[in-house]
């Protein structure tokens, strides 16, 4: 087997607050072009790690490799130039409101160039053009210069894919991306990210709560409960029991099509 | 449920010689010391205010001087303290309800008057010399059979206010203290007045209709002037108060150094704003002694614009959404692009809005500081009205109410735009 894309080592966060254990010597891999998908309750732990792999949330003790490097021991510098590889998407889309989608979309090469020119809102001509075809890729060409505020969820949420898509990534983390959306645009938008996995052979870390996307789109599943990992594997492996097992005994599995 | 004394304090002697008997005594007549006290001292402390009150008004309406009491120290002492142990006694009193303590039997049953009577009597003896007190339970409770205990709403139906006496005290002193504060800033004659001398007034009101012509163009220029200076004032206290507001946000500062700055600022703004700009002028023109009075009025709208539009630039900055914030952090960007990208999207609208705000505040704050010399219509107000000249002070009074009429419409629909 090749080297594991993705390795995370006994991670553990503790919030000093309260001294809440988010995650408790969580260890899994992720071999390169996997989809794999995060599932547990709210509040078990999903977003943490997905937000400690970026490091928008600094690990209490483990050790994250991505590509061989270990993440979690890079100066600030250095995490922020490897933060370009990482795409991230999130739950309620995270857009500048007031800004135009082009603006929004654009924001997603901020760390490819000079800052002094970033400030100015001044992008080169080959970012526009990358933007334009992103725009073009997730169906929105036509809302290019349309204030974000004024698109639905489901545009919202292409919107920043398309952002994701600028940074070229290598790894995807996309925390619950379809949670605020209706069934329908749930499965446009994760067919983008699915279409990103394939053509692009980007990684994607997902959390989801539906175990039925869950199934459908991932290629290997792993569940958390309280912080601690209790399930790794194929999502044909998740039966009744451990469906129980993983979100309470009087959990009812909901269907989504 | 009943107090956990020790065996020994309720059915013999102490033993002296026994140290965690001692030591039980210690804890427990304290805790005894401590209750009493400061059920009798809280309640003593409102009889006092309500005398003092009181007497003050009896002063004030018979003779119209102002005095405190009309008896001598030692008597009110006497008083006081007397009419505070009547009230713990036969009433659930002030000090009750603050130390959340009432009078009940030892068994939880309510008291019966001449019970109430016997505590009222002991309460002389121990409470006053205070020695019953270190007795557990205090000779007075024991005696009478009623204790000082913990009251719940549980079981009782709670009284209507005006049957308790804490309700009927505190309404006594309300309606004492209004009556007091009456008497301090009405007088009959004053009143008199209001309602006979109107006519005094009237060329005021008629310039509403007839202004004198002749000051028009003075009155315009003293009208510039004033927004001239509100203007100045806002725009200075922008360029200081948007870097200020950034040091003044919770969220963005953090660690020691990072709260330190926090704090000196915003306890530094409050400060600043607690002081009128009125305030402020009197102090500037002490302290620039201008020839152009405008200067001092500026200053004065400056500094307490700074101190207010900090404040609420910095409530601004601190409800942005930080989801947008991780975003961005998210691509890589570094603290200035965050700033850029993140940060500053979510202030600006809220900033000029803050700002266009300010600046109608100033403008009407403009006319008042000239009044205490500081410059523009304020200070052409004052002057006419300090020489009597009523038709003149009337044509400028209708001069800022068009000015504040406008700005105010002006104002409000740029920030309907904005929102």
């Amino acid at each position: 087997m090749a080297e594991p894309y993705l390795v995370v080592e006994h991670l553990t966060k503790v919030y000093e607050r309260g001294h809440v254990v988010a995650l408790k010597d969580v260890s899994f891999e992720v071999q390169k072009g996997e989809f794999l998908v995060i599932i547990g309750l709210s509040g078990s732990g999903k977003s943490t790690l997905l937000r400690c792999i970026n490091r928008l949330i600094e690990p209490t003790k483990g050790r994250i490799f991505i590509d061989g490097v270990e993440i979690t021991r890079l100066s600030p510098r250095q995490m922020r130039r490897f933060r370009r590889k990482i795409g991230m998407i999130f739950q309620h889309f995270n857009l500048i409101k007031r800004a135009t989608v082009m603006t929004n979309v654009l924001t997603g090469r901020l760390g490819y160039n000079p800052t002094w020119k970033t400030l100015l809102g001044l992008f080169p001509r080959s970012d526009r053009e990358l933007a334009l075809r992103n725009l073009e890729r997730v169906g929105l060409l036509e809302k290019a210069y349309v204030r974000a505020d004024e698109l639905s969820g489901g545009q919202q949420q292409r919107v920043g894919i398309a952002r994701a898509l600028m940074q070229q990534p290598e790894l995807l983390l996309a925390d619950e991306p379809v949670s605020a959306l209706d069934p329908a645009t749930s499965h446009s938008v994760m067919q983008y990210i699915e279409q990103m996995n394939r053509e692009d052979g980007v990684t994607v870390l997902a959390s989801l709560h539906f175990l039925s996307l869950a199934r459908r789109y991932g290629t290997r599943i792993i569940a958390l409960k309280d912080g601690e990992l209790v399930f790794d594997g194929a999502p044909e492996e998740i039966d009744d029991r451990k469906f129980k097992e993983i979100y309470g005994e009087e959990a009812e599995e909901v269907e989504i099509r | 449920m009943a107090p956990r004394y020790p065996e020994a304090f309720v059915h013999e002697k102490p033993e002296w010689t026994v140290w965690n008997r001692i030591a039980d005594f210690l804890y427990f007549g304290l805790g005894n010391l401590r209750k009493h006290l400061s059920i009798a001292l809280l309640d003593m402390g409102g009889i006092a205010i309500l005398w003092i009150l009181t007497s003050y008004v009896i002063i004030r309406l018979s003779t119209g001087e102002i005095g405190y009491t009309l008896v001598p120290w030692w008597a009110f002492g006497l008083g006081v303290a007397e009419a505070a142990a009547l009230w713990e006694s036969f009433g659930r009193s002030f000090g009750h309800r603050v130390a959340r303590v009432e009078l009940r039997r030892v068994d939880g049953g309510d008291p019966a008057l001449h019970q109430r009577f016997a505590y009222w009597l002991l309460w002389h003896v121990s409470v006053l010399p205070l020695v019953g007190l270190l007795f557990s339970p205090p000779l007075h409770e024991r005696a009478s059979g009623l204790a000082l205990r913990p009251f719940t709403m549980e079981g009782r139906t709670p009284k209507p206010w005006w049957r308790t006496s804490t309700g009927i005290y505190v309404a006594w002193l309300m309606g004492v203290a209004l009556l007091a504060a009456i008497s301090v800033t009405i007088s009959w004659e004053d009143l008199v007045r209001l309602f006979t001398r109107a006519g005094t007034t009237a060329k005021f009101w008629r310039s509403f209709f007839s202004p004198d012509t002749s000051i028009i163009l003075k009155t315009v220029r003293a009208l510039i002037v004033t927004v001239f200076m509100a203007m100045t004032a806002t725009a200075f206290a922008v360029m200081v108060a948007v870097p200020l507001s950034f040091l003044a946000a919770r969220n963005l500062m953090r660690g020691l150094i990072g709260r330190s700055i926090y704090t000196v600022i915003r306890v530094t703004m409050s400060i600043i704003r607690s002081i009128e700009p009125v305030v402020w002028a009197i102090f500037f023109l002490v302290w620039v002694r201008v020839e152009l009075a405008p200067f001092a009025g500026m200053l004065a709208l400056f500094v307490h614009s700074v101190s207010d539009l900090t404040k609420l630039y910095a409530e601004r900055l601190e409800s942005i959404d930080p989801g947008l914030i991780e975003a961005i952090t998210a691509t890589g960007a570094n603290r200035l692009q965050v700033l850029r990208y993140a940060v500053i999207p979510q202030i600006v609208n809220p900033y000029i809005s803050f700002t266009l705000y300010r600046w109608d505040i100033n403008i009407r704050m403009a006319t008042v500081v000239g009044v205490v010399g500081g410059g523009g219509i304020g200070q052409a107000l004052f002057f006419y009205l300090k020489g009597n000249l009523w038709t003149q002070a009337g044509t400028v009074m209708l001069f800022i109410i068009a000015l504040v009429w406008a700005i105010d419409y002006l104002s409000a629909r740029l920030r309907a735009k904005l929102a």
